[in-house]
């Protein structure tokens, strides 16, 4: 079973707004009306729709101009074979999103819970706060197999980002708690204001200037994440090493930034 | 009730609820996983003066363990909630916090949740650092010696306190080598601990005093040198009689406790020694748990 199958019946003019278009979704979703572009259209005007919801939505072939793609999705699960726009799973609270291609800017923005896992790469201000928030994401766990753009992380409050490309200018600013991974390289000025919570990257290049250099440690920590946390495992199998940076120390900030060591043996 | 020239007698250990909670201590070698574990669970032998019963249940290969590291499951057990979620934190801080490479872990979940991290944190004096890992918060507090790792709580269990055999032997030396053979084979039961030094009670007590304030006194009819002073519950072969006494998670894991004890003192059998196998109770009004001896062993 697929559930509810949206295929676009041809080239976006304007944006499209999914907002309201979740695996829960009731009524005669056809005549369902959704913003495009600085009007409304139905639903069925813009997608073929086929299949029936049971708490599955899947989006054949997405594009850069569907924004808002599983806001507020609290259970169920979306598939988007292709391309999504901004704010992807905004506010989302559980369930699972998944992105077989990339994701526009404010991804995750404020999430909660549940998971998202965009395939390619993401915009700006992943899990950053929305407009006129002071938080960014909260709880659940992103994926992004590709890199992501500025800001990744700002003002993340809670739950595990995983970035496996790079990060561009400012990952994890202004960071209140909360994990964000980068398993590649750093932009400038990574974690910069950050007040808590833990970078995990693979090289110290690209911290913000505010970062200590507290040494390599032996952590236990390492060892249960790599046992108990299902998204970061991977990372610190074989790992039991990391250098430790404390920052932001210009702000007074009690954050970290561990970069993982080489997988080797050695203890103590 | 007679097996391998072993009395088995129509006896019963009453035993009473109690609520537990399992630890996982892990450490950088097993030997100061099990430093930690013994210093954890000391001091813990009954209830009466202690204020918990507690001991370590099984060694944890390291491959079992939330880290990976050589690990030792403990239980402890009070008699109610209040009370263990008053000494579980008072323990861990004191003993296992302190213990060289040491991290403690929930080994239970369910039930009204006792405090490990929780508790603990305030220690780290504001550099506590907590990670939320798969709903699961686990604390990071920076000490001395690196940092001390566990989760925020475990969960609780209403188990079963006071099961429990009373060896009658033929000397001190075979009675005590006869526990030693029960409470190894014993403390092999999941599930269970047997609180008492190495497993193993000289000193069973019977309910009251003659002493006003004394809760517990010397259980003078199964001493053998008062034999000829009383009514005693010794035959005249007998000179030395040792208790086991076994907390549990539930029931069955002190049924199947009790069982395995009886089995390897009737192994060894009346030539080495065993001349009986009684129990302790209080005559059936006091405890809801009643082990019969028989009907284990039919």
């Amino acid at each position: 079973m697929t559930g509810l199958v949206l295929t676009p019946r041809g080239e976006f003019e304007a944006r499209v707004d999914l907002s309201c278009v979740l695996p829960s979704a009731e009524g005669d979703l056809e005549k369902l009306k959704i913003g495009y572009g600085a009007a409304r259209a139905e639903l069925g005007e813009l997608f073929e729709l086929s299949g029936a919801p049971d708490g599955r939505l899947t989006i054949e072939g997405g594009g850069a101009q569907l924004d808002r793609v599983g806001a507020g999705l609290s259970s169920g699960e979306i598939v988007v074979k292709g391309d999504v726009g901004a704010q992807l799973g905004l506010r989302q609270t559980g369930g699972v999103i998944v992105v077989k291609g990339s994701a526009g800017d404010y991804a995750a923005s404020e999430l909660s819970g549940g998971k998202i896992a965009v395939a390619g790469d993401v915009g700006a201000r992943l899990g950053a706060a929305g407009d006129g928030a002071k938080r960014g994401m909260s709880g659940g766990v992103v994926v992004v197999g590709g890199s992501a753009g500025a800001r990744a992380g700002e003002r993340l409050r809670g739950g595990v980002v995983l970035i496996e490309g790079d990060a561009a200018e400012g990952a994890g600013t202004s960071m209140i708690a909360g994990t964000l991974a980068v398993m590649g390289k750093l932009g400038r000025n990574a974690g910069r204001g950050m007040k808590r919570g833990t970078l995990f990257v693979s090289a110290p290049e690209g911290l913000a200037a505010g970062f200590g250099d507290a040494g390599e440690h032996d952590l236990v920590m390492l060892r249960v994440l790599a046992r108990r946390s299902h998204e970061l495992a991977h990372l610190f199998a074989g790992r039991t090493r990391a250098r430790r940076f404390a920052g932001d120390l210009t702000i007074g900030g009690k954050g970290e930034a561990l970069v993982l060591a080489n997988k080797v043996s050695a203890s103590g | 009730m007679i097996l391998n020239g072993v009395e088995i007698r129509d006896s019963f250990a009453e035993a009473f609820p109690m609520v537990g909670t399992r630890l996982i201590i892990t450490a950088d070698t097993p030997k100061w996983a099990m430093i930690a574990a013994k210093t954890m669970t000391g001091f813990a032998t009954s209830v009466i003066g202690c204020g918990c019963e507690a001991g370590v249940e099984r060694e944890i290969p390291a491959e079992e363990t939330p880290d990976g590291r050589p690990g030792v499951s403990t239980l402890i057990f009070a008699m109610d909630y209040n009370s263990l979620k008053a000494v579980v934190p008072n323990r861990i801080g004191q003993c296992v916090l302190t213990s060289p490479t040491s991290a403690c872990y929930a080994g239970m979940e369910g039930g009204k949740p006792v405090s490990i991290g929780k508790a603990l944190r305030y220690f780290g004096d504001g550099w506590q650092i907590a990670k939320n890992v798969d709903g699961k918060r686990i604390w990071r507090i920076p000490v001395m010696e690196g940092e001390f790792v566990c989760d925020h709580e475990s969960g609780t269990v209403t188990g079963v306190g006071g099961g429990n055999i009373l060896i009658l032997g033929t000397s001190r030396r075979e009675a005590l080598e006869a526990a030693e053979v029960a409470a190894e084979a014993m403390a092999k039961t999941p599930g269970c601990i047997l609180p008492f030094p190495g497993g193993i009670v000289r000193s069973g007590s019977k309910v009251g005093s003659k002493y006003k304030g004394m809760f517990a006194s010397s259980n003078n009819a199964y001493c053998p040198t008062l034999r000829a002073q009383g009514p005693t519950a010794l035959p005249p072969e007998v000179a030395s009689v040792m208790e086991i006494v076994i907390d549990g998670v539930s029931e069955k894991a002190v049924s199947d406790c009790t069982r395995a004890g009886i089995e390897a003192l009737v192994k060894l059998g009346r030539d080495k020694g065993v001349v009986a196998i009684d129990a302790g109770n209080y005559g059936g009004n006091l405890g809801p748990f009643h082990f019969k001896l028989r009907e284990i062993m039919a």
